[in-house]
């Protein structure tokens, strides 16, 4: 039986997707949701300590399948191995309703009007691809405003005078701090530096006829039991269901996107829940499916007219894959700093993002949520044994007297970094596996190992009577920021999709999810995809009113 | 041909299905439980059970006796059989969610005093009753952290009970055989497969270390048993098993900026897992109803009992005669009289009745009419000292070390 | 690469309930339960896949990994069963390294001390365990994974008994949260 025609197609239901389906809803669009995982609840995945989005030595709490979506990962020193999603090399973010944003910590940060242009801003480094995005801070600032008021946030940036002009404060006040925001914040102050309390989607008072959050220790990795974490899985996704006019349909993993023979997108090949071969035709196809995996669906989608994959036609599909350079320290203090209250992540300094002398780009600091007792376990610093007697006691004395500062190092784009398409590992469907590679550029690691430093300063500044850096390594990076493997520009030559987000050849298929970054910014990017799929959405029902839908 | 094979194959597969599914059961029970041991999973259930003082009501009067015709029970346990032979991992032997009746029913056939409480205490709150309540749902959402401490046993989450999750309603339970089940079961706070001494024998001790007042640490252990008996403990949904109570936090509890000395009851560490402040530990904040005022530092337990929460006859322990104003204490306007009052029992202060400042007590009076002396905490039945320090209205609590 | 035999094994029971295959299981259920009436005597070992040999093995090595002090170390708090659990799940991959990793341990003890690890006294062990090279060290980073796993990780996985390294780092063992409170009416009210 062949499925009803409809107006739109969306591949993925994350925060790209869900936000997108919502808006096309709303607009009068009929949408079917294709989600290749689950809609969880909490309930489904009890916080644990071992399995969850950020520790899967037990499995991941929020998909893909563990034994049906391998990967293939190609080290610096070229050697390819198969990896699974709970291996941190796989760069997994989610399967699931909701995508990410069902476990994220959720940090809501807008990227600062420098992140939109930092080609311009810093010049082009050899062996990077960097270029401006086509937009602006400015023109993306009413679709971050409706991100911050229609799914919510809470925090308070006034005290930031680095971030970019904005209209109205966000709708919720921050959560009550805990003890480690009373320790950093004066030591940010004297330290000349601008601490503030960190936007995050996630109720402190009531919203959206949800609870506030009872600051928990399990937040980023966990699906939130009182649902006062906001993401697209109970806000735009149930508000787009609630419309009439959008179908979500779990378990069905796409295939391809299918094309007539004048290159237009006529709908998504896609295997359902019981693993039956199905075709969802639509007038416009959306990809959403993160960084990683939308280009694999686009480059899956080979067909005589296209032999390279969808938008690939100068082979920049699946390039400058980047997520965040993650660097930061650890401080030791000779007093107690564990308090056992959530989220942890309280507090942020965004002095280092720019201006920072010699570097390309920076990084926003924060303190890090609560780490769990197993997260701390390979936190130890040189000179205290992995194991044994005195790595005991090291946890025993320090557990509760550390605090841990990081942030996301804004990564300079690179060619090299890459998602292509594996030519012999298949997945279970027996479609080929995405194969990432690449490293990271120098200039990052520059950046990263100085935000290091600063997160050194700071606690110092706090009063740690010991600290040691957190480094990253030079692999290519992607997780749960991953983004630009789709990039946004002007250019179709050296770009995969338009200033709003079509693929250039093809103009009824989008991308809208980070894979349109064009850089990533020093900052958590899911506001920044929020705000891209209501820019872009708008922009789809509106072309669609003209022509009277 | 075909059909002649049908004939004879369809009553054999069906003996066959009849025949394997109490296999499992037959396995787990056979020679009275104990071949339950030899099964890796169940072992540690299985000693801690034999060591309990429930070490004589056998495993099928809680999990179900092999005779049952519930072809669910002996699926189950075919099923974990099955897995157990392939070498897959089995989920915990746990009761469900279908087997609390039936273990209630067992609980009430010994403990019936206890049960009887329960049953007229708030604690006994059906399904029905916390999830279908129109007022509390067109007020707030249910959601799955509901079940952390109403129906905590029950598999699944609150999309798998309650539909549908809005505020708008009306809502119904998609488990109505639910409806007129309690949510906080006896297992909510008790754990059966718990090291304890059998009851009967317990009580003797008890009796012989106070005859022979000499023998002071059994004296010290009777009464650590006497203050909290080892089934006590709470049932984590998160970790889907039991906490004893000793492991158990207190928290750390202020009222405004001031740190406010609780009672060190660590019994009270149960009430406070369901009845606990927000985060930061704010006096009667979230659910949370820690005395301060005129009762600050007093035990959960101090005037509530502990099976059916009443506190009818509380007031007499502490206050034999009239409150410090020469009033009646139990016809004061507290929620005491009346949950109507504004005068919440937990919270209530001198300053609420006396906003302009606090009368100076009459010195002979107060001397003589005050009922917090160590006299009358004696009387009141938790006799210790009580130093100087710790003030008037901290009711000193025996704690187990 | 992924699957062998043994996985497709494990990978089967996922679909447990499926209609297609729950006649054939129900039919394999009565051949096996009398096998495993037999099979389970005969193994004569606490453990699902480790032999009462290794798991003693293992159970050292452990010790070594987080011992006992003034708090009860990784044998006490259960993370020889932690492991045992979790190598019929999500560690099953390791299997092999258990199996020969564990043999290797005892093999290095027997032709340096000529004892198996378990009985070598505790600086004899550590002083093994620091000597060890090659696939034997590899095996031995898995075995500290796996034991900070079990001894701090959550207690519901077979290790972390009583919440005891929960305990010693001084985490509330269960959280208190209050959530907004809602008095209900009194009943008949």
């Amino acid at each position: 039986m062949a499925l009803k025609h409809v107006n739109a197609v969306i591949v993925g239901a994350g925060a790209g997707g869900g936000v997108a389906a919502q808006q096309l809803a709303a607009g009068g669009l009929s949408v079917v949701l294709l989600e290749r995982g689950k809609w969880y609840t909490a309930s489904d995945c009890r916080k644990d300590d071992l399995r969850n989005q950020r520790t899967s030595v037990l499995g991941n709490n929020s998909g893909p399948d563990e034994e049906r979506n391998p990967r293939v990962v190609v080290d610096l020193k070229g050697q390819e191995r198969v990896v699974l999603p709970s291996q941190g090399a796989y760069s997994n973010n989610a399967a699931c309703v909701g995508g990410g944003t069902f476990t994220y910590g959720a940090q809501a940060w807008r990227y600062q009007e420098k992140d939109f242009r930092m080609a311009t801003t810093y010049g082009v480094p050899e062996g990077s691809t960097l270029r401006d995005w086509p937009i602006s801070y400015a023109e993306l600032e009413p679709y971050y405003e409706r991100a911050e008021y229609e799914i919510g946030v809470s925090g308070d940036v006034s005290a930031d005078p680095f971030h970019g002009p904005r209209r109205q404060p966000l709708p919720m006040p921050p959560l009550p701090v805990g003890r480690e925001h009373g320790i950093l914040k004066p030591a940010a102050q004297r330290l000349g530096l601008h601490p503030f309390d960190i936007p995050m989607l996630r109720n402190s008072v009531p919203y959206g006829g949800r609870p506030p959050c009872m600051q928990c220790r399990w937040c980023v990795g966990f699906a939130c039991e009182v649902n006062a974490k906001c993401g697209t899985q109970n806000t735009a996704i149930p508000a787009a269901l609630a419309t009439g006019n959008c179908e979500l349909r779990t378990g069905c993993m796409a295939r391809e996107v299918l094309t007539d023979a004048r290159g237009r997108a006529t709908g998504v090949a896609y295997y359902d829940a019981d693993d039956r071969l199905r075709e969802q035709t639509a007038d416009i196809v959306i990809v959403s499916s993160a960084a990683v995996e939308s280009a694999r669906l686009l480059l899956n989608s080979k067909s005589k007219m296209h032999p390279a994959g969808l938008g690939n036609r100068y082979d920049w599909v699946g390039r400058n894959l980047q997520g965040h350079t993650y660097t930061g320290a650890w401080g030791l203090f000779d007093f107690d700093t564990y308090d056992d209250i959530g989220p942890g992540a309280s507090i942020a300094v965004c002095d280092y993002n720019h201006g920072n002398p010699g570097l390309i780009g920076g990084a926003m600091l924060a303190n890090e949520f609560i780490r769990l007792p197993y997260q701390f376990v390979s936190a130890v610093p040189g000179g205290v044994p992995q194991w044994g007697r005195a790595h005991k006691d090291f946890m025993r004395q320090w557990y509760r007297r550390s605090i841990a500062i990081q942030g996301p190092t804004q990564e300079i784009p690179i060619a090299e970094s890459r998602v292509e398409v594996d030519a012999k590992v298949k997945d279970f469907w027996g479609l080929p596996v995405a194969r990432l590679s690449g490293g990271k550029h120098p200039k990052t690691m520059e950046t990263s190992v100085r935000m290091a430093e600063k997160a050194e300063a700071w606690l110092k500044a706090a009063g740690a009577i010991r600290t040691w850096p957190k480094l990253a390594g030079k692999g290519t990076s992607g997780g749960q920021h991953q983004a630009g493997t789709c990039r946004m520009g002007d250019d179709p030559r050296v770009s995969v999709v338009d200033k709003y987000c079509r693929v250039h050849d093809h103009d009824n298929l989008y991308v809208i999810d980070g894979s349109v970054h064009v850089t990533n910014g020093g900052f958590n990017p899911v506001l920044t995809i929020m705000a891209i799929a209501y820019y872009a959405a708008e922009r789809i029902v509106k072309s669609r009113k003209g022509r009277g839908v | 041909m075909t059909r002649k094979l049908l004939r004879g194959a369809l009553p054999a597969a069906a003996a066959l299905i009849v025949l394997a599914l109490p296999a499992g059961s037959l396995y787990y029970e056979y020679n009275a439980g104990a071949s339950c041991a030899r099964c890796h999973e169940i072992r540690t259930h299985y000693d801690a059970w034999h060591a309990s003082s429930h070490r004589d009501v056998t495993c099928g009067a809680c999990h179900g006796e092999i005779t049952t015709l519930d072809a669910g029970f002996h699926w189950g346990n075919l099923r974990r059989l099955v897995q157990h032979v392939r070498q897959g991992f089995a989920d915990p032997v746990r009761l469900s969610t279908r087997d609390i009746p039936r273990l209630m029913e067992r609980c009430r056939s010994c403990h019936r005093q206890e049960f009887a409480q329960w049953q007229s205490g708030a604690h006994s709150a059906t399904y029905r009753r916390l999830f279908l309540d129109a007022q509390h749902n067109r007020q707030r959402l249910l959601m799955d952290d509901c079940l952390r401490c109403h129906g905590m046993h029950f598999e699944g989450g609150i999309r798998d009970l309650v539909a549908p999750l809005d505020a708008r309603g009306p809502w119904r339970l998609l488990r109505p055989e639910l409806a007129d089940q309690p949510a906080i079961p006896c297992l909510s706070c008790h754990q059966v497969h718990r090291e304890g001494e059998l009851l009967p024998r317990a009580a003797r001790q008890i009796e012989e270390s106070a005859a022979k007042s000499a023998a002071k640490s059994a004296a010290k252990s009777a009464a650590k048993q006497e203050l909290s008996r080892p089934s006590v403990g709470l049932f984590d949904r998160r970790e889907q098993k039991h906490f004893s109570v000793e492991l158990l936090p207190l928290p750390s509890m202020r009222d405004g900026t001031r740190a406010l000395k609780i009672s060190p009851d660590t019994r009270q560490a149960l009430c406070y897992q369901c009845h606990a402040p927000e985060a930061g530990g704010l006096v009667g904040s979230g659910d949370d109803r820690t005395p301060v005022g005129v009762h600050e530092g007093l035990s959960c337990l101090g005037c509530h009992m502990k099976h059916g929460q009443q506190t009818r006859a509380s007031c007499a322990t502490c206050h034999p005669r009239l409150s410090n104003c020469g009033l009646d204490v139990e016809k004061m306007d507290t929620t005491f009289v009346s949950t109507a009052s504004g005068h919440n029992i937990h919270f209530v202060k001198c300053a609420d009745c006396h906003p302009k400042g606090i009368p100076r007590k009459r010195e002979a009076g107060a001397k003589r009419g005050s009922p917090f002396t160590a006299e009358t905490l004696r009387r009141g039945g938790n006799a210790e000292k009580t130093s100087s320090t710790e003030g008037a209205g901290f009711i000193p609590v025996r704690q187990p070390h | 690469m992924l699957d062998d035999g043994r996985y497709g094994l494990a990978l089967g029971h996922v679909k447990i309930h499926s209609l297609r295959r729950r006649r054939f299981l129900r039919i394999a259920g009565t051949a096996t339960a009398c096998g495993a009436l037999v099979s389970c005597g005969r193994q004569n070992t606490p453990w699902r896949f480790l032999t009462a040999a290794e798991g003693r093995t293992l159970a050292a090595i452990c010790e070594q990994i987080v011992p006992t002090d003034q708090t009860p170390g990784a044998a006490w708090a259960g993370v020889v069963n932690f492991i045992d659990r979790q190598l019929m799940g999500p560690y099953r991959r390791q299997r092999d390294a258990y199996r020969t990793g564990l043999m290797e341990i005892d093999r290095a003890s027997v032709s340096k001390f000529g004892k198996d690890f378990a009985s070598l006294d505790a600086p004899q062990q550590t002083a093994l365990l620091e000597s060890l090279t090659g696939g034997a060290q590899r095996f031995f980073a898995t075995a500290i994974a796996h034991t900070m796993q079990g001894y701090y990780g959550d207690p519901r996985h077979g290790g972390n008994r009583d919440a005891v390294s929960w305990r010693m780092l001084g985490v509330p063992v269960i959280p208190i949260r209050g959530r907004n409170r809602y008095e209900f009416p009194r009943q008949g009210a």
